[in-house]
């Protein structure tokens, strides 16, 4: 425990505020009148930084990017996204900060009776993009994911990984300046998984702050990012130390 | 506002599934229908009012009866005594312009049809008349006029005919307000099951409008697919709505006109009343697609 606050510590200090995109201060989360799933977590990620999110089945790392993405309220503690309290934004500033945001949920989450097309275009439509500029983009995101064959298909007649691939076009449609993906290549072969991580470093290198939560070892040792880990309700950091030029684990820091 | 809440295109919460849109649109079909029948009665009325205001009650005319009596002086010396008070009572009475009598002239030349050259009305037990002006505007209470005339002068009456019709003014008056209070009730029970229609259907695609949330889709964007949808409801509604109410009219003002020549022919509808009552669907229309809009912005509240 002792070791755990000293971490959070510096987690908490090495970022400034004008750095700092995510931030959270003594954050916990239950459901109902249930237990906390997460206490006292604390963090302050910076703007254009990758982390990978870790944790047993259970742990909470759903949990933890809900709140990220606004769709849960912590039960306590300060939530900050791009500086301001969630707490004090109102519902229409709320809904301006998510179009910054995208997601690929662990559920997909896409509109079944929509086609991948019209699932994709969404994050556009609901900013008014014109619709002409929306069919340009969304046809050309739709053929580098390989789906330019199920353009017209509703979303409920795709197969796991083809959905996956149509949530992950429609997190990244729009730009945004954070991304947070939720067991993004799950449901893929590792072809598409690694094609789908470079265009997350690519999105990373030209800004978008990324989050990925995952179970995939390998994925983790392949790409040399820090890692927050859930354990007992808390969160710990690790940075990846790399000998021979292979990444070996992550190092509590 | 209007063109703010139907804007944009898209429809993504899928509407058209809900099973509520049969019952919608047959609920503002009734509604408009009612709404349509009661607007015509009372336009009719209306128009019926109007066309009495002007012609008939502008002015009035009271009689002083002659008394048959053996003594011939001292009745007609009576019946002008109580004709010139009856003109002094009547030129006081508020709303009223000028009361005067009927010279002899005057009535030989009314009565001369009838009884030919060369009589004299002063020889005969025929009424002496008093021709009222109603001021401009005013509306004089006849029955009650005619109360306070005879308690006064014992001769003198007042054309009944007018009193009836000043009775059936007033009938028609109360059928007015009654139909107001039909209306309104109308409109809110139509606005009511609207808005409850809306908040089952928002609960029902609470899934979809959850994913258009977090894509950072505005309340105003959930609002304007419900206001877009109950446009489109409203607006078939009323149509077929109008389509009930049309026959219903003329089936009802042919009824009516077999009734009493004289009174109810004039309840024929003017090209503005028309106007109005085809107007009904945009109305319909107009009012499902604000009660969807608003009852969206209201429950969203609820979500985060
Ligand atoms: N909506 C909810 N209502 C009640 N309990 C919930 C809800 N969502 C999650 N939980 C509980 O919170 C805990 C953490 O769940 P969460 O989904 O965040 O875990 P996770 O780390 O994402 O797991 P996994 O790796 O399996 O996706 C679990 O014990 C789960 O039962
Ligand atoms: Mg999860």
């Amino acid at each position: 425990m002792l070791f755990k606050t000293e971490g959070e510590r510096i987690l908490i200090k090495s970022v400034s505020d004008m750095d700092m995109i995510i931030g959270m201060q003594n954050v916990g989360i239950r459901y109902g009148q249930g237990a906390e799933i997460l206490s006292d977590i604390n963090m302050a990620l910076k703007r254009g930084s990758f982390h990978f999110l870790t944790g047993k089945s259970g742990a909470g790392k759903t949990s933890l990017l809900s709140m990220m993405y606004l769709s849960q309220k912590a039960s306590r503690g300060i939530v900050k996204i791009f500086g301001r309290n969630v707490t004090y934004t109102d519902r229409d500033s709320l809904a301006l900060l998510r179009r910054k945001i995208g997601v690929v949920f662990q559920d997909f989450r896409l509109l079944d009776h929509m086609s991948a097309f019209d699932n994709v275009a969404l994050p556009l439509r609901v900013c008014g993009m014109d619709e002409r500029e929306v069919r340009k983009r969304v046809t050309e995101l739709l053929q580098w994911v390989e789906l330019d064959k199920k353009i017209k298909e509703p979303a409920s007649t795709l197969s796991g990984g083809e959905k996956q691939r149509v949530a992950i076009a429609r997190a990244v449609i729009n730009r945004p300046e954070i991304l947070l993906a939720d067991e993004p290549t799950g449901n893929v072969d590792s072809d598409i998984a690694y094609k789908l991580m470079k265009l997350f470093v690519e999105l990373n290198k030209l800004g978008t702050t990324v989050v990925i939560a995952t179970h995939s070892e390998k994925l983790i040792t392949d790409f040399p990012f820090p890692r927050l880990h859930l354990q007992n309700r808390g969160l710990k950091i690790y940075r990846p130390i790399i000998e021979d030029n292979t990444v070996k684990g992550g190092i509590h820091e | 506002m209007s063109k703010d809440i139907i804007s944009s295109r898209k429809q993504e919460v899928p509407l058209q599934d809900d099973s509520s849109n049969v019952f919608l649109q047959v609920m503002v079909c009734i509604a408009v229908f009612l709404f349509g029948v009661t607007l015509a009665g009372t336009l009719s009325v209306n128009a019926m009012i109007k066309t009495w205001n002007d012609s008939i009650l502008g002015a009035l005319t009271v009689q002083i009866m002659p008394v048959v009596e053996n003594n011939k002086e001292a009745m007609t010396a009576e019946v002008l005594r109580q004709q010139s008070k009856a003109v002094e009572f009547l030129n006081e009475w508020p709303g009223v312009e000028k009361a005067t009598p009927l010279s002899d002239k005057q009535l030989n030349r009314l009565l001369q049809p009838w009884l030919g050259d060369g009589v004299d009305v002063s020889d005969l037990p025929a009424p002496r008349l008093i021709d009222v002006k109603v001021k401009k505007g005013m509306h004089i209470n006849f029955s009650k006029l005619a109360e306070s005339l005879v308690k006064e002068i014992p001769l003198a009456s007042v054309d009944d005919h007018k009193i009836w019709l000043d009775k059936l003014i007033k009938f028609a008056d109360s059928l007015r307000l009654l139909a107001m209070v039909v209306l309104i009730l109308v409109v809110a029970v139509t606005s009511g099951a609207i808005f409850y229609c809306t908040q089952t259907s928002l609960g029902l695609h609470h899934h979809v409008i959850e994913i258009l949330h977090l894509m950072g889709a505005k309340d105003t964007y959930v609002a304007q697919q419900y206001a877009r949808k109950a446009c489109f409801l409203g607006f078939m509604g009323g149509i077929y709505g109008l389509i009930l109410v049309i026959p219903t009219i003329f089936v009802i003002s042919g009824l009516a006109s077999q009734i009493e020549g004289g009174i109810v022919s004039e309840t024929t509808l003017s090209m503005m009343d028309w106007l109005i009552i085809f107007s009904l669907p945009l109305f319909s229309c107009f009012i499902s697609m604000i009660t969807a809009y608003y009852t969206v912005k209201h429950t969203l509240i609820k979500f985060m």
